[in-house]
């Protein structure tokens, strides 16, 4: 089904881009959690109060975001990750067929005995397992930040509440006790899975969606920018659909609305480790169980990949301009 | 496996290929015998990278079908390039690997693939193999293309424009290339626009006009062709022009071709396009007692010129409009 050749080809020629990109996953994932150990949760909560009427605009509920967790959590929301994640998939799946006619190399490499299949499942397997190491990047980056941070957290002196009148009283008048715990103890970096999961499931859809729009076109800036219209489209609606409730139908158009990292997050912390996993609870305040999300995303990838497949296999390959 | 005579390689009937209402190519039939160097000649539009793409599976012909070595290019185009060696007019190699690495790449894409034949031929061009491709000249590049084809033994090579951006040294080394393929029993197909080459290296010769397989000749027909100018009295002329049957011997008839190329005073400058061996005609010729008499082999420039303006191709069997083409030129000394 692919040419180890190819294999080899494609990985040379995107080892560049996917060092970059998993340098900054790694290094950014590792300072956000030692960011997060910087903040003291109980001013983090205050902060989170004044901006309670953009609540409906997050992926969570703010409460959330006052848990170690939680806040660890919004890596996968972050401009940068999203950012390093589209610019792989963009890049990758744009460069299969339209960015090869572009550079006019498809010609001497289809010149040679191999399949139009063979050679798209080659750059797919490609694309696809650099993709998997990028998100995985990103959880060790959170790994090796949950090792290597210390949180400090303030011990209230011993008190006692009056009864009736509900006021707590210190039993002494010594200052409050800062503690410095290692972030182990607060957060247990298995709880990213899934929403590591999330990102792969939204980078393997754009990845897919990119394969199929290069499929069809012979310049690759052509591919790119309908990539990215087609982005901003989603984008635009899922943002309506969250503004305002008479327009709350636009978030089903949207694929933005099968990504939900931090409600996964937020899931663990209700519930257990496999609580994203299922396949028969519904996530509160949605449709579908939490893996049936990505699940979607996963589903679309692998039919825009089929179209993109078929696309090539009968389209006429024009000469190199 | 297609039914088709084991001896040719290519075997392609009324194909056509339709963008729309433009025919790129029309009713293309077209036969390449195993062994033979094949020339495709046509100006630039005429449809000759059409008909090779189509070959290799890379466009899907509206209609017709095209066989390589008896295989069906359109059902089994993996196995019709397992059988080719092919160089594209335009050939781009990967600009981020060096020039070992490009030749390494493709002697291990193809089944018959040779690092070792690749790197002799790069040897042969004097081709530095250090460089990147993306530093590489138009010409270096061309090189290198040519030592990946030249790479692989495979029965077919198919060269669209292979001297394109060589220097003269460079050019004889490829078309000395083409000629041991040949030896080695491969077959190659040469796309050209230098006219020369193709008559260095290949056997027969097919033009292509708007689309339309317009000609096809050997070459052995070809080098039988040559054109006789010189200076005959203008009565001779008027003679020969007005009354060719009773003026050219009855065995030279269909082999001639007589037309005026300039009216002086006294002389008059005639041309005849000869077909077939020269010797029987010289008696004829001296009994003319033609002056300032030049002949010269015809070559492929005449053809190629006949056949992109659509005027009658003075070969062989084209020669039958004789009668015809020299009552026009009667018309035109009166």
């Amino acid at each position: 089904m692919i040419d180890r050749v190819l294999v080899r080809k494609y990985i040379g020629q995107s080892a560049l881009l996917w060092s970059a990109c998993g340098l900054a996953l790694f290094a950014f994932a590792w300072v956000r959690v030692w960011v997060v150990g910087l903040l003291d949760m109980s001013q983090f909560q205050s902060v989170l109060d004044l901006f309670k009427d953009f609540e409906k605009f997050a992926p969570i509920e703010f409460s959330a975001l006052a848990t170690y967790a939680g806040r660890i959590g919004m890596t996968f929301d972050e401009p940068i990750v999203i950012l390093c994640t589209v610019i792989w998939c963009v890049a990758r799946g744009s460069d299969v067929v339209s960015g090869e006619l572009s550079r006019g190399t498809l010609e001497m490499l289809l010149a040679q005995p191999v399949s139009r299949a063979r050679l798209m499942l080659s750059h797919a397997t490609v694309s696809v397992v650099g993709l998997a190491l990028l998100c995985l990047l990103l959880w060790a980056g959170i790994g090796v930040g949950i090792e290597a941070s210390t949180v400090k957290e303030t011990v209230p002196p011993p008190s006692f509440r009056i009864p009736l009148i509900g006021i707590d009283v210190p039993l002494s008048g010594a200052d409050p006790v800062v503690e410095i715990v290692p972030m182990t103890q607060r957060v247990d970096a298995a709880t990213f899975a899934a929403s590591v999961f999330h990102l792969f499931a939204f980078g393997f859809f754009l990845l897919a969606l990119s394969s199929f729009f290069s499929s069809l076109d012979r310049y690759r800036w052509r591919t790119i920018g309908a990539v990215m219209t087609v982005y901003i489209v989603e984008l635009v609606i899922f943002g309506l659909g969250k503004a305002a409730p008479s327009l709350e139908w636009l978030q089903k158009l949207s694929f933005f609305t099968c990504y939900k990292p931090q409600k996964m997050t937020s899931l663990i912390g209700n519930g257990d480790l496999w609580s994203p996993w299922s396949l028969s609870e519904t996530v509160p305040g949605a449709m579908l169980p939490p893996l049936a999300y990505p699940l979607i995303l996963l589903g679309l990838g692998l039919a825009f990949y089929a179209l993109a497949l078929w696309r090539f296999q009968t389209r006429d390959l024009p000469a190199p301009l | 496996m297609a039914t088709m005579a084991p001896d040719l390689m290519i075997d392609c009937v009324g194909l056509t290929k339709r963008y729309g209402d433009f025919h790129a190519l029309r009713d293309c039939d077209l036969k390449v015998r195993r062994g033979e160097v094949f020339g495709l000649l046509g100006p630039n539009g005429a449809g000759k990278t059409t008909l090779i793409r189509s070959l290799l599976g890379f466009l899907k012909p509206t209609a017709g079908t095209c066989h390589v070595d008896g295989i069906d290019a359109m059902a089994a185009s993996v196995d019709v390039r397992r059988r080719v060696a092919y160089l594209p007019g335009d050939a781009r190699l990967p600009r981020h690997m060096r020039g070992t690495g490009v030749l390494k790449f493709f002697a291990e894409m193809h089944p018959d693939g040779n690092l070792d034949r690749s790197l002799a031929v790069a040897d042969r061009f004097e081709l530095n193999l250090r460089t990147r491709v993306a530093f590489m000249s138009t010409g270096m590049r061309q090189k290198l293309a040519l030592a990946v084809v030249l790479g692989p033994s495979t029965p077919l090579l198919i060269l669209d424009e292979p001297t394109a951006n060589l220097d003269p040294t460079v050019r004889g080394a490829v078309l000395q290339c083409v000629r041991e393929a040949q030896a080695e029993g491969r077959t190659v197909v040469l796309s050209s626009h230098v006219l020369s080459e193709i008559e260095e290296t290949c056997g027969r010769v097919a033009f292509l006009r708007r689309g339309i397989l317009a000609h096809q000749l050997s070459m052995n027909e070809l080098f039988q062709q040559h054109r006789i100018t010189g200076d005959v009295p203008n009565a001779t002329a008027r003679r020969l022009i007005e009354s060719p049957p009773d003026h050219v011997p009855h065995a030279l008839s269909d082999r001639v071709r007589l037309s005026v190329q300039g009216d002086h005073e006294t002389e008059t400058t005639l041309c005849i396009d000869t077909s077939g061996d020269l010797a029987p005609m010289l008696s004829w010729l001296d009994s003319l007692e033609m002056t300032r008499l030049r002949i010269e082999p015809l070559g492929l420039r005449a053809v190629y010129d006949a056949v992109h303006f659509g005027h009658p191709i003075p070969v062989g069997r084209d020669l039958r409009t004789i009668h015809e083409s020299i009552g026009k030129d009667t018309e035109a000394v009166s």
